[in-house]
């Protein structure tokens, strides 16, 4: 599915990642933890193709076709989507009208006929269920005066609607409280399929207590320490990154 | 004044002198600093003729087919009262473009609405002909607890050669009164459109104002607003959406000049192609005009490398307790907000044209008048590349 091979980026002349190397397969999840600095927003900021970074060395093979030749919006029609870490507010657009356009983009990119506005407020509405949220948010700007808890509910109300086949969520978990955190895990947890891999960017368990990683890796100074299954998060848990980095 | 030369020589009013005296304000006059004159220079304009039209029009300078109804009246200059012909003189006096407003005035309409009275007015301001200029003058009155609403539309049919329409409006709300003045440019592409907006509020009375600038090659707005007794306000809300080699200027001067007055302005110009943009918006509040307060809030979208604007909020204020606050801010499209569209797959021009509709959208859906608020959303809609998305979204998602 993804296969990052020796991959250097840097912003601005500073380099971030220094050489990654990860292979994802069909139907995996993958955590990658790591503490603040390490490159790991800057990892799916660079797979999503956020401009501000540049791609010095290595590549990124995405379902046979390199992945950072593809502009941002060709990368989603492939099926790549990012949940962000802070999610963009834009006053004046409606969050269902970004919804539409971006469903029936993305439909139309897979050879898929556009949803007819029953249909698609049909699905919408399902899809608001699930996250708990209510109808209103339709209406709202596009994350404008949502609470932090919120705005992820709508990153997933998102990824739900898109059904990526590879989904990138960047600290997913950061800023919300016990119950909000429950209901974005089992939001994850229901597009867990065969066909679709995850892979989730946070700093700590607590969301991969929910959304149950088939690996973890350890982002340090911009390269992967240390790759192992769930126990390693628990590890690091307990002992912290310090003893990674002596190792 | 080469341009209108031959025009003020026939003129036999005395201000055609002093026209032709001052000529056109020069790049050194502040407020004409901006404005691409050559067109008004090089013309050579003639009167405008009239032609048969129907509805409340301003055809060629004059006034057609006046507006008849209950609780409003129609008269001529000759019912002018002193105070008005003063203020009139007194914008005369600006400049030698304004100079020869006054001097080439064809037509000047009185028209009063009566106390308590309710009244809507559609004005349509029709193209002159190639190379043809109309000036004309419209007095308001809105008589105590009267209230009335002015909607001024362009006929936009094309022209191709440069075509003048200058009106002047003063209007004057009387204690309890509300004007609300919705003003639709749309002219064709070649039209020099010149408006000159005056208005006097007494106590409790009320004037709101849209502004929006879609058309004309050049378009220049000057708004006066007097705040003359307690409690007056207003509200004035633009929109300029510029593009090819385009120049939208608005000028506007609010005076506070007693207390517990109340102004707001909230302008956007979203600029395109060559176009260019200039707001000046001044704001006076006078030594006795305490607890006043005055809002400003400029917002200017380049899309362009070529385009420009030129925005200029002015506050001056000599009364120590009032509350003021203004805020003016320049830049592109917000590349955080491109970046979230495109990665949820909607393509580069599409998320273009979401950003610039949300830009505009905000002073559109000020527009309290359901059917303008439509032809303005549409225009808009239109104006926008691959704004067809943005269309169908509308028209397909109501829940």
């Amino acid at each position: 599915m993804l296969s990052i091979r020796n991959l250097h980026a840097r912003v601005d002349d500073k380099p971030i990642l220094k050489g990654i190397n990860l292979e994802i397969s069909a139907g995996e999840i993958h955590a990658i933890m790591g503490p603040n600095g390490s490159g790991k927003s800057t990892l799916s900021s660079v797979l999503a193709g956020r401009d501000e970074y540049e791609v010095t060395n290595g590549e990124v093979i995405y379902q046979n076709q390199n992945l950072l030749e593809l502009k941002p919006e060709e990368r989603a029609w492939a099926g790549l989507f990012l949940s962000f870490q802070y999610p963009v507010e834009i006053p004046g657009v409606k969050n269902v009208y970004l919804l539409k356009a971006a469903v029936n983009a993305v439909r139309e990119h897979r050879g898929l006929p556009e949803l007819k506005a029953a249909d698609f407020l049909k699905l919408v509405r399902e899809k608001l269920k699930i996250m708990q949220m209510s109808e209103s948010f339709l209406h709202r700007n596009v994350n404008e005066g949502f609470s932090g808890g919120e705005k992820k509910r709508n990153e997933i109300l998102q990824m739900q609607l898109l059904e990526p086949t590879l989904a990138l969520l960047d600290e997913t978990d950061s800023g919300l409280d016990v119950d909000a955190l429950r209901i974005v895990g089992e939001g994850i947890n229901l597009m867990r399929a065969p066909d679709r891999s995850v892979l989730l960017v946070t700093h700590y368990q607590r969301l991969l207590d929910i959304v149950k990683p088939d690996f973890v890796h350890v982002l340090i100074d911009g390269q992967i320490k240390l790759s192992g299954d769930f126990s390693l998060a628990q590890r690091l848990e307990k002992e912290g990154y310090e003893g990674i980095e002596v190792a | 004044m080469s341009g209108l030369y031959t025009l003020l020589t026939e003129s036999e009013r005395y201000s055609a002198k002093d026209a032709l005296q001052k000529g056109l304000p020069s790049k050194q006059v502040e407020s004409w600093k901006y404005l691409p004159s050559r067109t008004l220079n090089r013309t050579n304009w003639v009167s405008a003729s009239h032609r048969e039209s129907t509805g409340f029009a301003l055809n060629g300078g004059r006034f057609a087919n006046l507006p008849l109804c209950d609780g409003l009246s129609t008269s001529t200059h000759s019912s002018l009262n002193p105070s008005e012909i003063a203020r009139l003189e007194n914008i005369a006096s600006a400049h030698g473009f304004s100079l020869a407003q006054d001097a080439l005035n064809t037509d000047c309409l009185l028209l009063e609405v009566m106390k308590l009275a309710e009244v809507r007015i559609d004005l349509s301001r029709l193209a002159n002909n190639a190379s043809e200029a109309g000036f004309a003058t419209l007095v308001i009155r809105v008589g105590e607890g009267a209230r009335l609403l002015l909607i001024e539309q362009f006929e936009d049919v094309p022209r191709s050669q440069p075509n003048l329409d200058s009106l002047r409006i003063l209007a004057d709300v009387s204690r309890n009164g509300e004007m609300k003045h919705l003003r639709f440019q749309t002219a064709n592409d070649h039209a020099q459109v010149f408006t000159e907006i005056a208005v006097d509020i007494s106590e409790n009375g009320h004037y709101n104002l849209h502004t929006i600038d879609f058309g004309a090659k050049l378009s220049r707005t000057d708004i006066e607003i007097r705040l003359s007794a307690e409690q007056a306000s207003t509200k004035i809300n633009g929109l300029a959406v510029t593009n090819g080699s385009q120049y939208h200027d608005t000028h506007l001067a609010v005076e506070h000049r007693v207390g517990d007055t109340q102004s707001a302005m909230t302008f956007r110009n979203m600029v395109d192609g060559k176009g260019e943009a200039t707001f000046n918006g001044r704001v006076l509040i006078e030594k006795n005009a305490q607890r006043s307060a005055t809002e400003q809030s400029v917002g200017n979208l380049l899309l362009s490398k070529k385009a420009r604007v030129n925005p200029k909020p002015e506050l001056e204020i000599y009364a120590d307790d009032v509350t003021a606050s203004h805020g003016c801010t320049v830049g592109s499209l917000n590349q955080n907000e491109l970046f979230y569209l495109k990665s949820r797959g909607i393509s580069e021009t599409d998320a273009r044209a979401f950003l610039q509709y949300a830009f505009a959208a905000k002073l559109v859906e000020l527009i309290e008048d359901a059917e303008i608020r439509e032809l303005v959303e549409s225009r808009l809609l239109g104006e926008l590349k691959h704004g067809e998305l943005i269309s169908e979204l509308k028209e397909s998602v109501h829940v």
